[in-house]
């Protein structure tokens, strides 16, 4: 019975760690996302860092045999055009929305012209052997029914995600850079008149957000798979701004949200048995993001203006 | 030299000019790191598009959509209304005139204006949608246009493969578009000049859409210069508040500019579907929205200057094309040309809403809190 | 005993020529409320700005405790032991009030912010000086009145010795404004010193032991609260030369034009802005509207001319009803508007002077035609304008931003008044202008009330509204405190009563003047 198919397909160990680990590339970025949302700026340019990074770890670590470097690369690759970025937002005073847009462009194009003009191949770097990030076995862990299976045995990406989600909180809530960064996105007339230097506080969200998102793009070329496929960041930047505003702007809401994108791309996929296609289940995240993008709207405007509104 | 810095619109296109040669110059230093032969590389990317008939054909071709792009992005940009969502509304007018294409019995003169038609409405709609939200609602455009995006071309990409593709089929594609509901091509086959016909429809793939696309320019102009709505649009885009004050219904203003911009975006994708492939296939879109923003920015959002802007752009694309073809240099070395253009032309790219001599200048970063208005 | 701030021949002169302060002496003594008042315009937040560092004086001194300081920013300042509380408040919303208070220099224990601390630190000093306040509360849910403690705190977490309070009661209800005289007087218990910029007589009466009145850029003297008058006070701030120039033809009373009754206006956070306000406005006279700003002024305008909602109340033209309706339909039933700010509400600034122009009319004959805006009228519509307004410009399609601030007021002036409208409001109509405009522009308001329109003038100019209005209505926190049907009788220090609430009129002697 088909629906007997999905329904164990579904609430099967693997399916749910297999949500999570096509999370991990969504909830990295998304908190990268998150860190620039909050401090006041949009940082569109998250798809095109994630190319960055994940071409520049496969190919850093095909030619040094070292798994390290590659991430090291691609790191350094993601916040270098993160750089870039708040550079030309923050003191050449260019729009944030366009240069992000001009960087992605950028990236897409490069990652291929450099892939092509390394490999001679402008599909993949299948002819690449490169590296591939570790799986941690959780000795006791494992043996758990159920659970084990879940949360032993997945790269170290996927557990970044989570701890960088505690590690995202703690710096926001708990952490004196986080209130300042905060502080700058709500009010950065406040934020300046306290002496905290603005510019700064956003160039570091800048920074943080391009590392965040490269850990991502690298776990989309070092782990699953082991190779760069041209574009293969499909479009998960932006979801990943979507899941910021989904989540709340809060890190563990983002982190909800990132799941239930990925959830639903997972979940898509094991629909075949029903006949449902997995393109209108794919839909269903967009449409709430929508829905809560109205929803957080209405909010706003209840709270600032009362029952009275001039046109001032 | 006073009578070059002196008025603003020299500078401007002065610094346009700049930026573009500045990134000319990057590609060809690009082009001599990875290439055997760069020389010869560069020369088919500056002159290829033109060396041959057929390939001043796909220079044009391409360039149509571009323009139409380019029109409704800047349309949309010009009243300050950052809507991203060409790509979406693009796709729905593929599918929407690939199905009267495909599935509406009419002659060709009653089926093609018809798809046309349908094309430019479904755009109108799904344009409206986000500038509902935004108006009424003041819902960022930026998030909502990105997410309707993502669900029209995976409704699109439902409807092709589990309703239009033919069973059986091998690719995700839909039939080749039958006679009647194909663009026909630019020269009509008229007594009078039946032989260059022969020879430029031979060599060229182009069709009456650039007809269409150049009166499409001429209404987008009309409309944004001498209209009553292209006022509105223009003065809301410019000061919202003063719009308000002045009596003019802010809040209808913008469904419409992003309703109107919808209008091109779809009949770009009726170009795609009708003209190009003539037929639909998968991922018919390929980024062209994102384009369009980019010949937009050249533009400086003046439908003026989009034909112009497009053109070049879509030169140097098919240049990039013809590159690729004949020597060792991917074509994606012009997208890297053209993020820098990008950036070298917006880097002193005022903000229209801040940064007036006269007023005191609100801090950049406080900018931010606009668009952030979700 | 020497004093603990003293600012010695200050001069501050603008780049555009503007002379805000002319040789000003300002000395406060410690331990002291020492109140700052003036009218706008008269200099005093620009001092105040000078002693905060926000400004560089173009000559003059500053003595702290008797030792010459130069403040180069505000943080020069903050470290000295001046802090500031500004009108609009700097925090942030999400933030409780322990994390604002202590913002930019959070207590840290092991590297992370200690938030017990900073609510630890609130509290003390909410208790030191009498500021209660719940640390834990989130900001965005505070009152006003909470707000501006959490200012206060704010600058005493940073060591502010000297709090310099800038029109600190404008915000607040009379309730909040006692416990905000409470707290200052704890503060002056504590050996903290209070600058007390405002320009509201009684409550500077209340709570400052000394006075030092400010006009014109100069310090006028400084005076011990307890021993001088209001009246005398009053004379000093408004008192100028008066102008009782008057060369306009008096005019009978016609039909009524505008009626407004029991207007009631309130802001978003539900404070009244203007109360049951009554009066009337007839064809051919202009109602002059006398007040300092801030006391409902900007509403007023922005009400009747369809920007801003009323609460309730009527108010109509003709008969007709004007309130909470679109902008578009209460100028197209005659009412014209000149805003008071004229760059952000009145003009598009990158936008040529013609188009400017046509904002109100774009869209009917012989504008439009058909789907097309028909520019050789609206060309015409320019030159003419232009001419009759002496506007200087190169050319109808030279872009508003170029022009001088008077010619920008003349284009928005050219514009409302060519509607022929059967009310004008004109708010600030000549501020900011120079003279020889200014001149202009008070002919051509005549010219429209010789027309037969209603003017509703708003001015912070007393002597403009005494010269051109044929009645005067005092508008002080919102009511109308005083009609006056003979201006040439009236002098500058009794309309200065009213502004400044000191006195009001009865409901009969309203009556008469309605």
């Amino acid at each position: 019975m088909p629906l007997d198919l999905v329904l164990r397909g579904i609430f099967s160990a693997v399916f749910v760690a297999s949500v999570l680990r096509i999370s991990t590339p969504l909830i990295l970025p998304a908190l990268g996302g998150l860190l620039t949302d909050l401090a006041g700026a949009t940082n569109i340019a998250l798809e095109g860092i994630m190319l960055v990074a994940a071409f520049s770890g496969v190919v850093v670590s095909a030619y040094t045999h070292q798994v390290g470097l590659g991430v090291l690369a691609g790191i350094m690759a993601g916040m270098l055009l993160s750089a870039i970025l708040a550079y030309f937002h923050l003191y050449l005073n260019t729009d944030v929305f366009l240069a992000g847009i001009a960087l992605n462009i950028m990236a897409s194009g490069g990652t291929i012209f450099l892939l092509y003009t390394i490999t001679g191949d402008k599909g993949a770097s299948s002819g690449l052997a490169s590296g591939m990030v570790p799986v941690i076995d959780i000795p006791l862990v494992r043996e758990i029914p159920f659970l084990g299976t879940i949360i032993s045995g997945q790269n170290i990406f996927t557990y970044a995600a989570f701890l960088l989600t505690a590690g995202v909180a703690l710096f926001l809530y708990r952490m004196r850079m986080g209130y300042h960064l905060r502080a700058v996105g709500e009010n950065p007339e406040a934020a300046a008149s306290v002496g905290i230097n603005v510019k700064h506080v956003q160039l570091a969200a800048f920074l943080m957000s391009g590392f965040l998102a490269a850990l991502g793009g690298l776990d989309l070329s070092m782990a699953y798979l082991t190779l760069f496929q041209r574009e293969m960041t499909a479009g998960r930047g932006f979801i990943a701004l979507a899941a910021v505003y989904l989540g709340g702007r809060k890190p563990w809401g983002v982190l909800l949200a990132a799941i239930l994108f990925g959830f639903a791309d997972a979940f898509s996929n094991q629909l075949a048995p029903l006949k449902i296609p997995s393109q209108l289940v794919q839909i269903i995240p967009y449409a709430v993001t929508i829905i809560a993008l109205v929803l957080y709207a209405a909010q706003q405007r209840a709270r600032s203006s009362g029952q009275q509104r001039s046109m001032k | 030299m006073k009578w070059i810095t002196g008025s603003p619109a020299v500078r401007e296109t002065l610094r346009i000019l700049l930026a573009v040669l500045a990134a000319l110059l990057l590609g060809f230093i690009i082009t001599c790191l990875v290439s055997k032969d760069p020389l010869n590389a560069y020369r088919a990317f500056l002159f290829g598009p033109l060396s041959r008939l057929n390939r001043i054909g796909d220079w044009l071709e391409e360039s149509i959509s571009l323009i139409l792009l380019g029109l409704a992005v800047s349309i949309a940009f010009k009243a300050k209304q950052f809507s991203l969502g060409a790509e979406g509304q693009m796709a729905f007018g593929a599918m929407a005139s690939g199905v009267v294409a495909l599935f509406v019995p009419l002659p060709l003169f009653l089926r093609i204006p018809l798809a046309l038609l349908a094309a430019a409405l479904i755009g109108f709609l799904w344009g409206a949608l986000p500038g509902y939200l935004k108006a009424y609602m003041n819902a960022n455009e930026i998030v909502s246009t990105l997410m309707l995006n993502a669900i029209a071309l995976r409704l699109y990409d439902y409807l092709l493969i589990f309703h239009i593709k033919p069973p059986g089929a091998g690719y995700n594609q839909s039939d080749s578009f039958p006679e009647e509901g194909i663009l026909p091509s630019f020269m009509p086959p008229l007594p009078f000049w039946e032989e260059t016909r022969r020879m430029l429809t031979n060599q060229m793939n182009l069709t009456v859409m650039l007809y269409i696309g150049v009166a499409a320019f001429l209404i987008a102009y009309y409309v944004m210069a001498r209209t009553p709505f292209g006022y509105e649009l223009r003065m809301v885009g410019e000061n919202i508040k003063f719009a308000k004050y002045g009596g003019i219904n802010t809040k209808r203003t913008i469904v419409l500019v992003f309703a109107v911009s919808g209008i091109f975006a779809g009949l770009a994708g009726a170009h795609l579907s009708l003209g190009v492939h003539q037929k639909l296939i998968a991922n018919i879109t390929v980024g062209l929205g994102f384009e369009g923003i980019v010949v937009a920015i050249m533009a400086r959002n003046n439908p003026l200057f989009v034909p112009l802007a497009a053109f070049a752009y879509g030169y140097l694309r098919a240049g990039a094309d013809i590159m690729e073809r004949t020597s060792d240099v991917p074509r994606e070395m012009i997208l890297i040309v053209q993020a820098v253009i990008i950036l070298l032309v917006t880097a002193e790219y005022v903000l229209p809403f801040i940064k007036q001599r006269i007023v005191k200048p609100e801090d950049s970063y406080l900018a931010e809190g606009d668009r952030h208005a979700a | 005993m020497t004093a603990l701030v003293e600012m010695r021949n200050i001069v501050k002169v603008y780049p555009n020529g503007v002379v805000a302060n002319d040789g000003t002496h300002f000395s406060v003594m410690r331990a002291d409320i020492h109140a700052l008042v003036g009218e706008n315009g008269a200099g005093k937040s620009t001092l105040m700005k000078i002693l905060y560092g926000m400004e560089l004086p173009s000559s003059g001194e500053i003595l702290l405790d008797g030792k010459k300081v130069r403040f180069h920013s505000a943080h020069d300042a903050i470290a000295a032991g001046i802090g500031m509380v500004h009108q609009n408040f700097m925090l942030v919303p999400s933030f409780s009030v322990a994390e604002n208070i202590v913002l930019g220099q959070e207590p840290l224990r092991r590297g992370l912010v200690d938030q017990k601390r900073a609510e630890e630190i609130s509290n003390e000093l909410a208790n030191q000086y009498g500021l209660k306040v719940d640390p834990k509360a989130c900001v965005a849910n505070l009152s006003v009145g909470m707000r501006q403690r959490v200012e206060i705190l704010k600058t005493l977490y940073r060591g502010a010795q000297v709090l310099i309070l800038d029109e600190p009661t404008a915000v607040l209800t009379p309730q909040e404004t006692q416990d905000l005289f409470r707290a200052a007087r704890t503060l002056i218990e504590q050996g903290k010193t209070i600058i007390f910029i405002s320009h509201k007589l009684n409550e500077v009466k209340e709570i400052a032991s000394y006075i030092t009145v400010m006009r014109a850029g100069k310090t006028l003297g400084t005076f011990e609260s307890a021993s001088t008058t209001h009246k005398e006070l009053a004379r000093m701030m408004v008192g100028r030369d008066v102008l009782l120039e008057t060369n306009r033809s008096s005019s009978e009373r016609s039909a009524k034009v505008l009626e407004v009754k029991n207007l009631v206006c309130t802001s978003d956070s539900g404070k009244p802005i203007l109360r049951n306000l009554s009066f009337n406005i007839y064809s051919g006279e202009i109602l002059g509207i006398a007040g300092v700003e801030g006391n409902g002024q900007t509403e007023l305008a922005e009400v009747l001319s369809g920007l801003r909602p009323a609460a309730s109340g009527n108010a109509l033209l003709h008969g007709k009803k004007i309130l909470n309706q679109t902008p578009r339909r209460v100028r197209e039933m005659g009412v014209a508007h000149i805003p008071e700010d004229r760059l952000k509400n009145g003009l598009a600034l990158n936008v040529s002077v013609e188009e400017n122009f046509i904002v109100d009319r774009y869209f009917h004959s012989p504008y439009r035609r058909g789907l097309g805006v028909q520019y050789k009228q609206v060309r015409a519509l320019g030159k003419r304008l232009i001419d009759a307004y002496g506007i200087h410009t190169s050319s109808g399609a030279q872009m508003v931003s170029s022009l001088s601030g008077g010619n920008m007021q003349k284009v928005i002036l050219a514009r409302e008044f060519s509607a022929e409208p059967r009310l004008l409001i004109a708010a600030q109509p000549t501020r900011g202008v120079d003279v020889g405009s200014t001149e202009f522009i008070h002919a051509r308001l005549i010219e429209q009330r010789s027309k037969g329109a209603a003017i509703l003038l708003i001015s912070a100019d007393l002597s403009e509204v005494i010269k051109l209005a044929d009645r005067i209505l005092v508008l002080y926190e919102g009511e109308n405190v005083g009609i006056f049907s003979d201006p040439a009788r009236l002098t500058e220090e009794t309309l200065g009563l009213y502004m400044l609430g000191i006195q009001k009129q009865t409901p009969e002697e309203m009556e008469a003047v309605l």
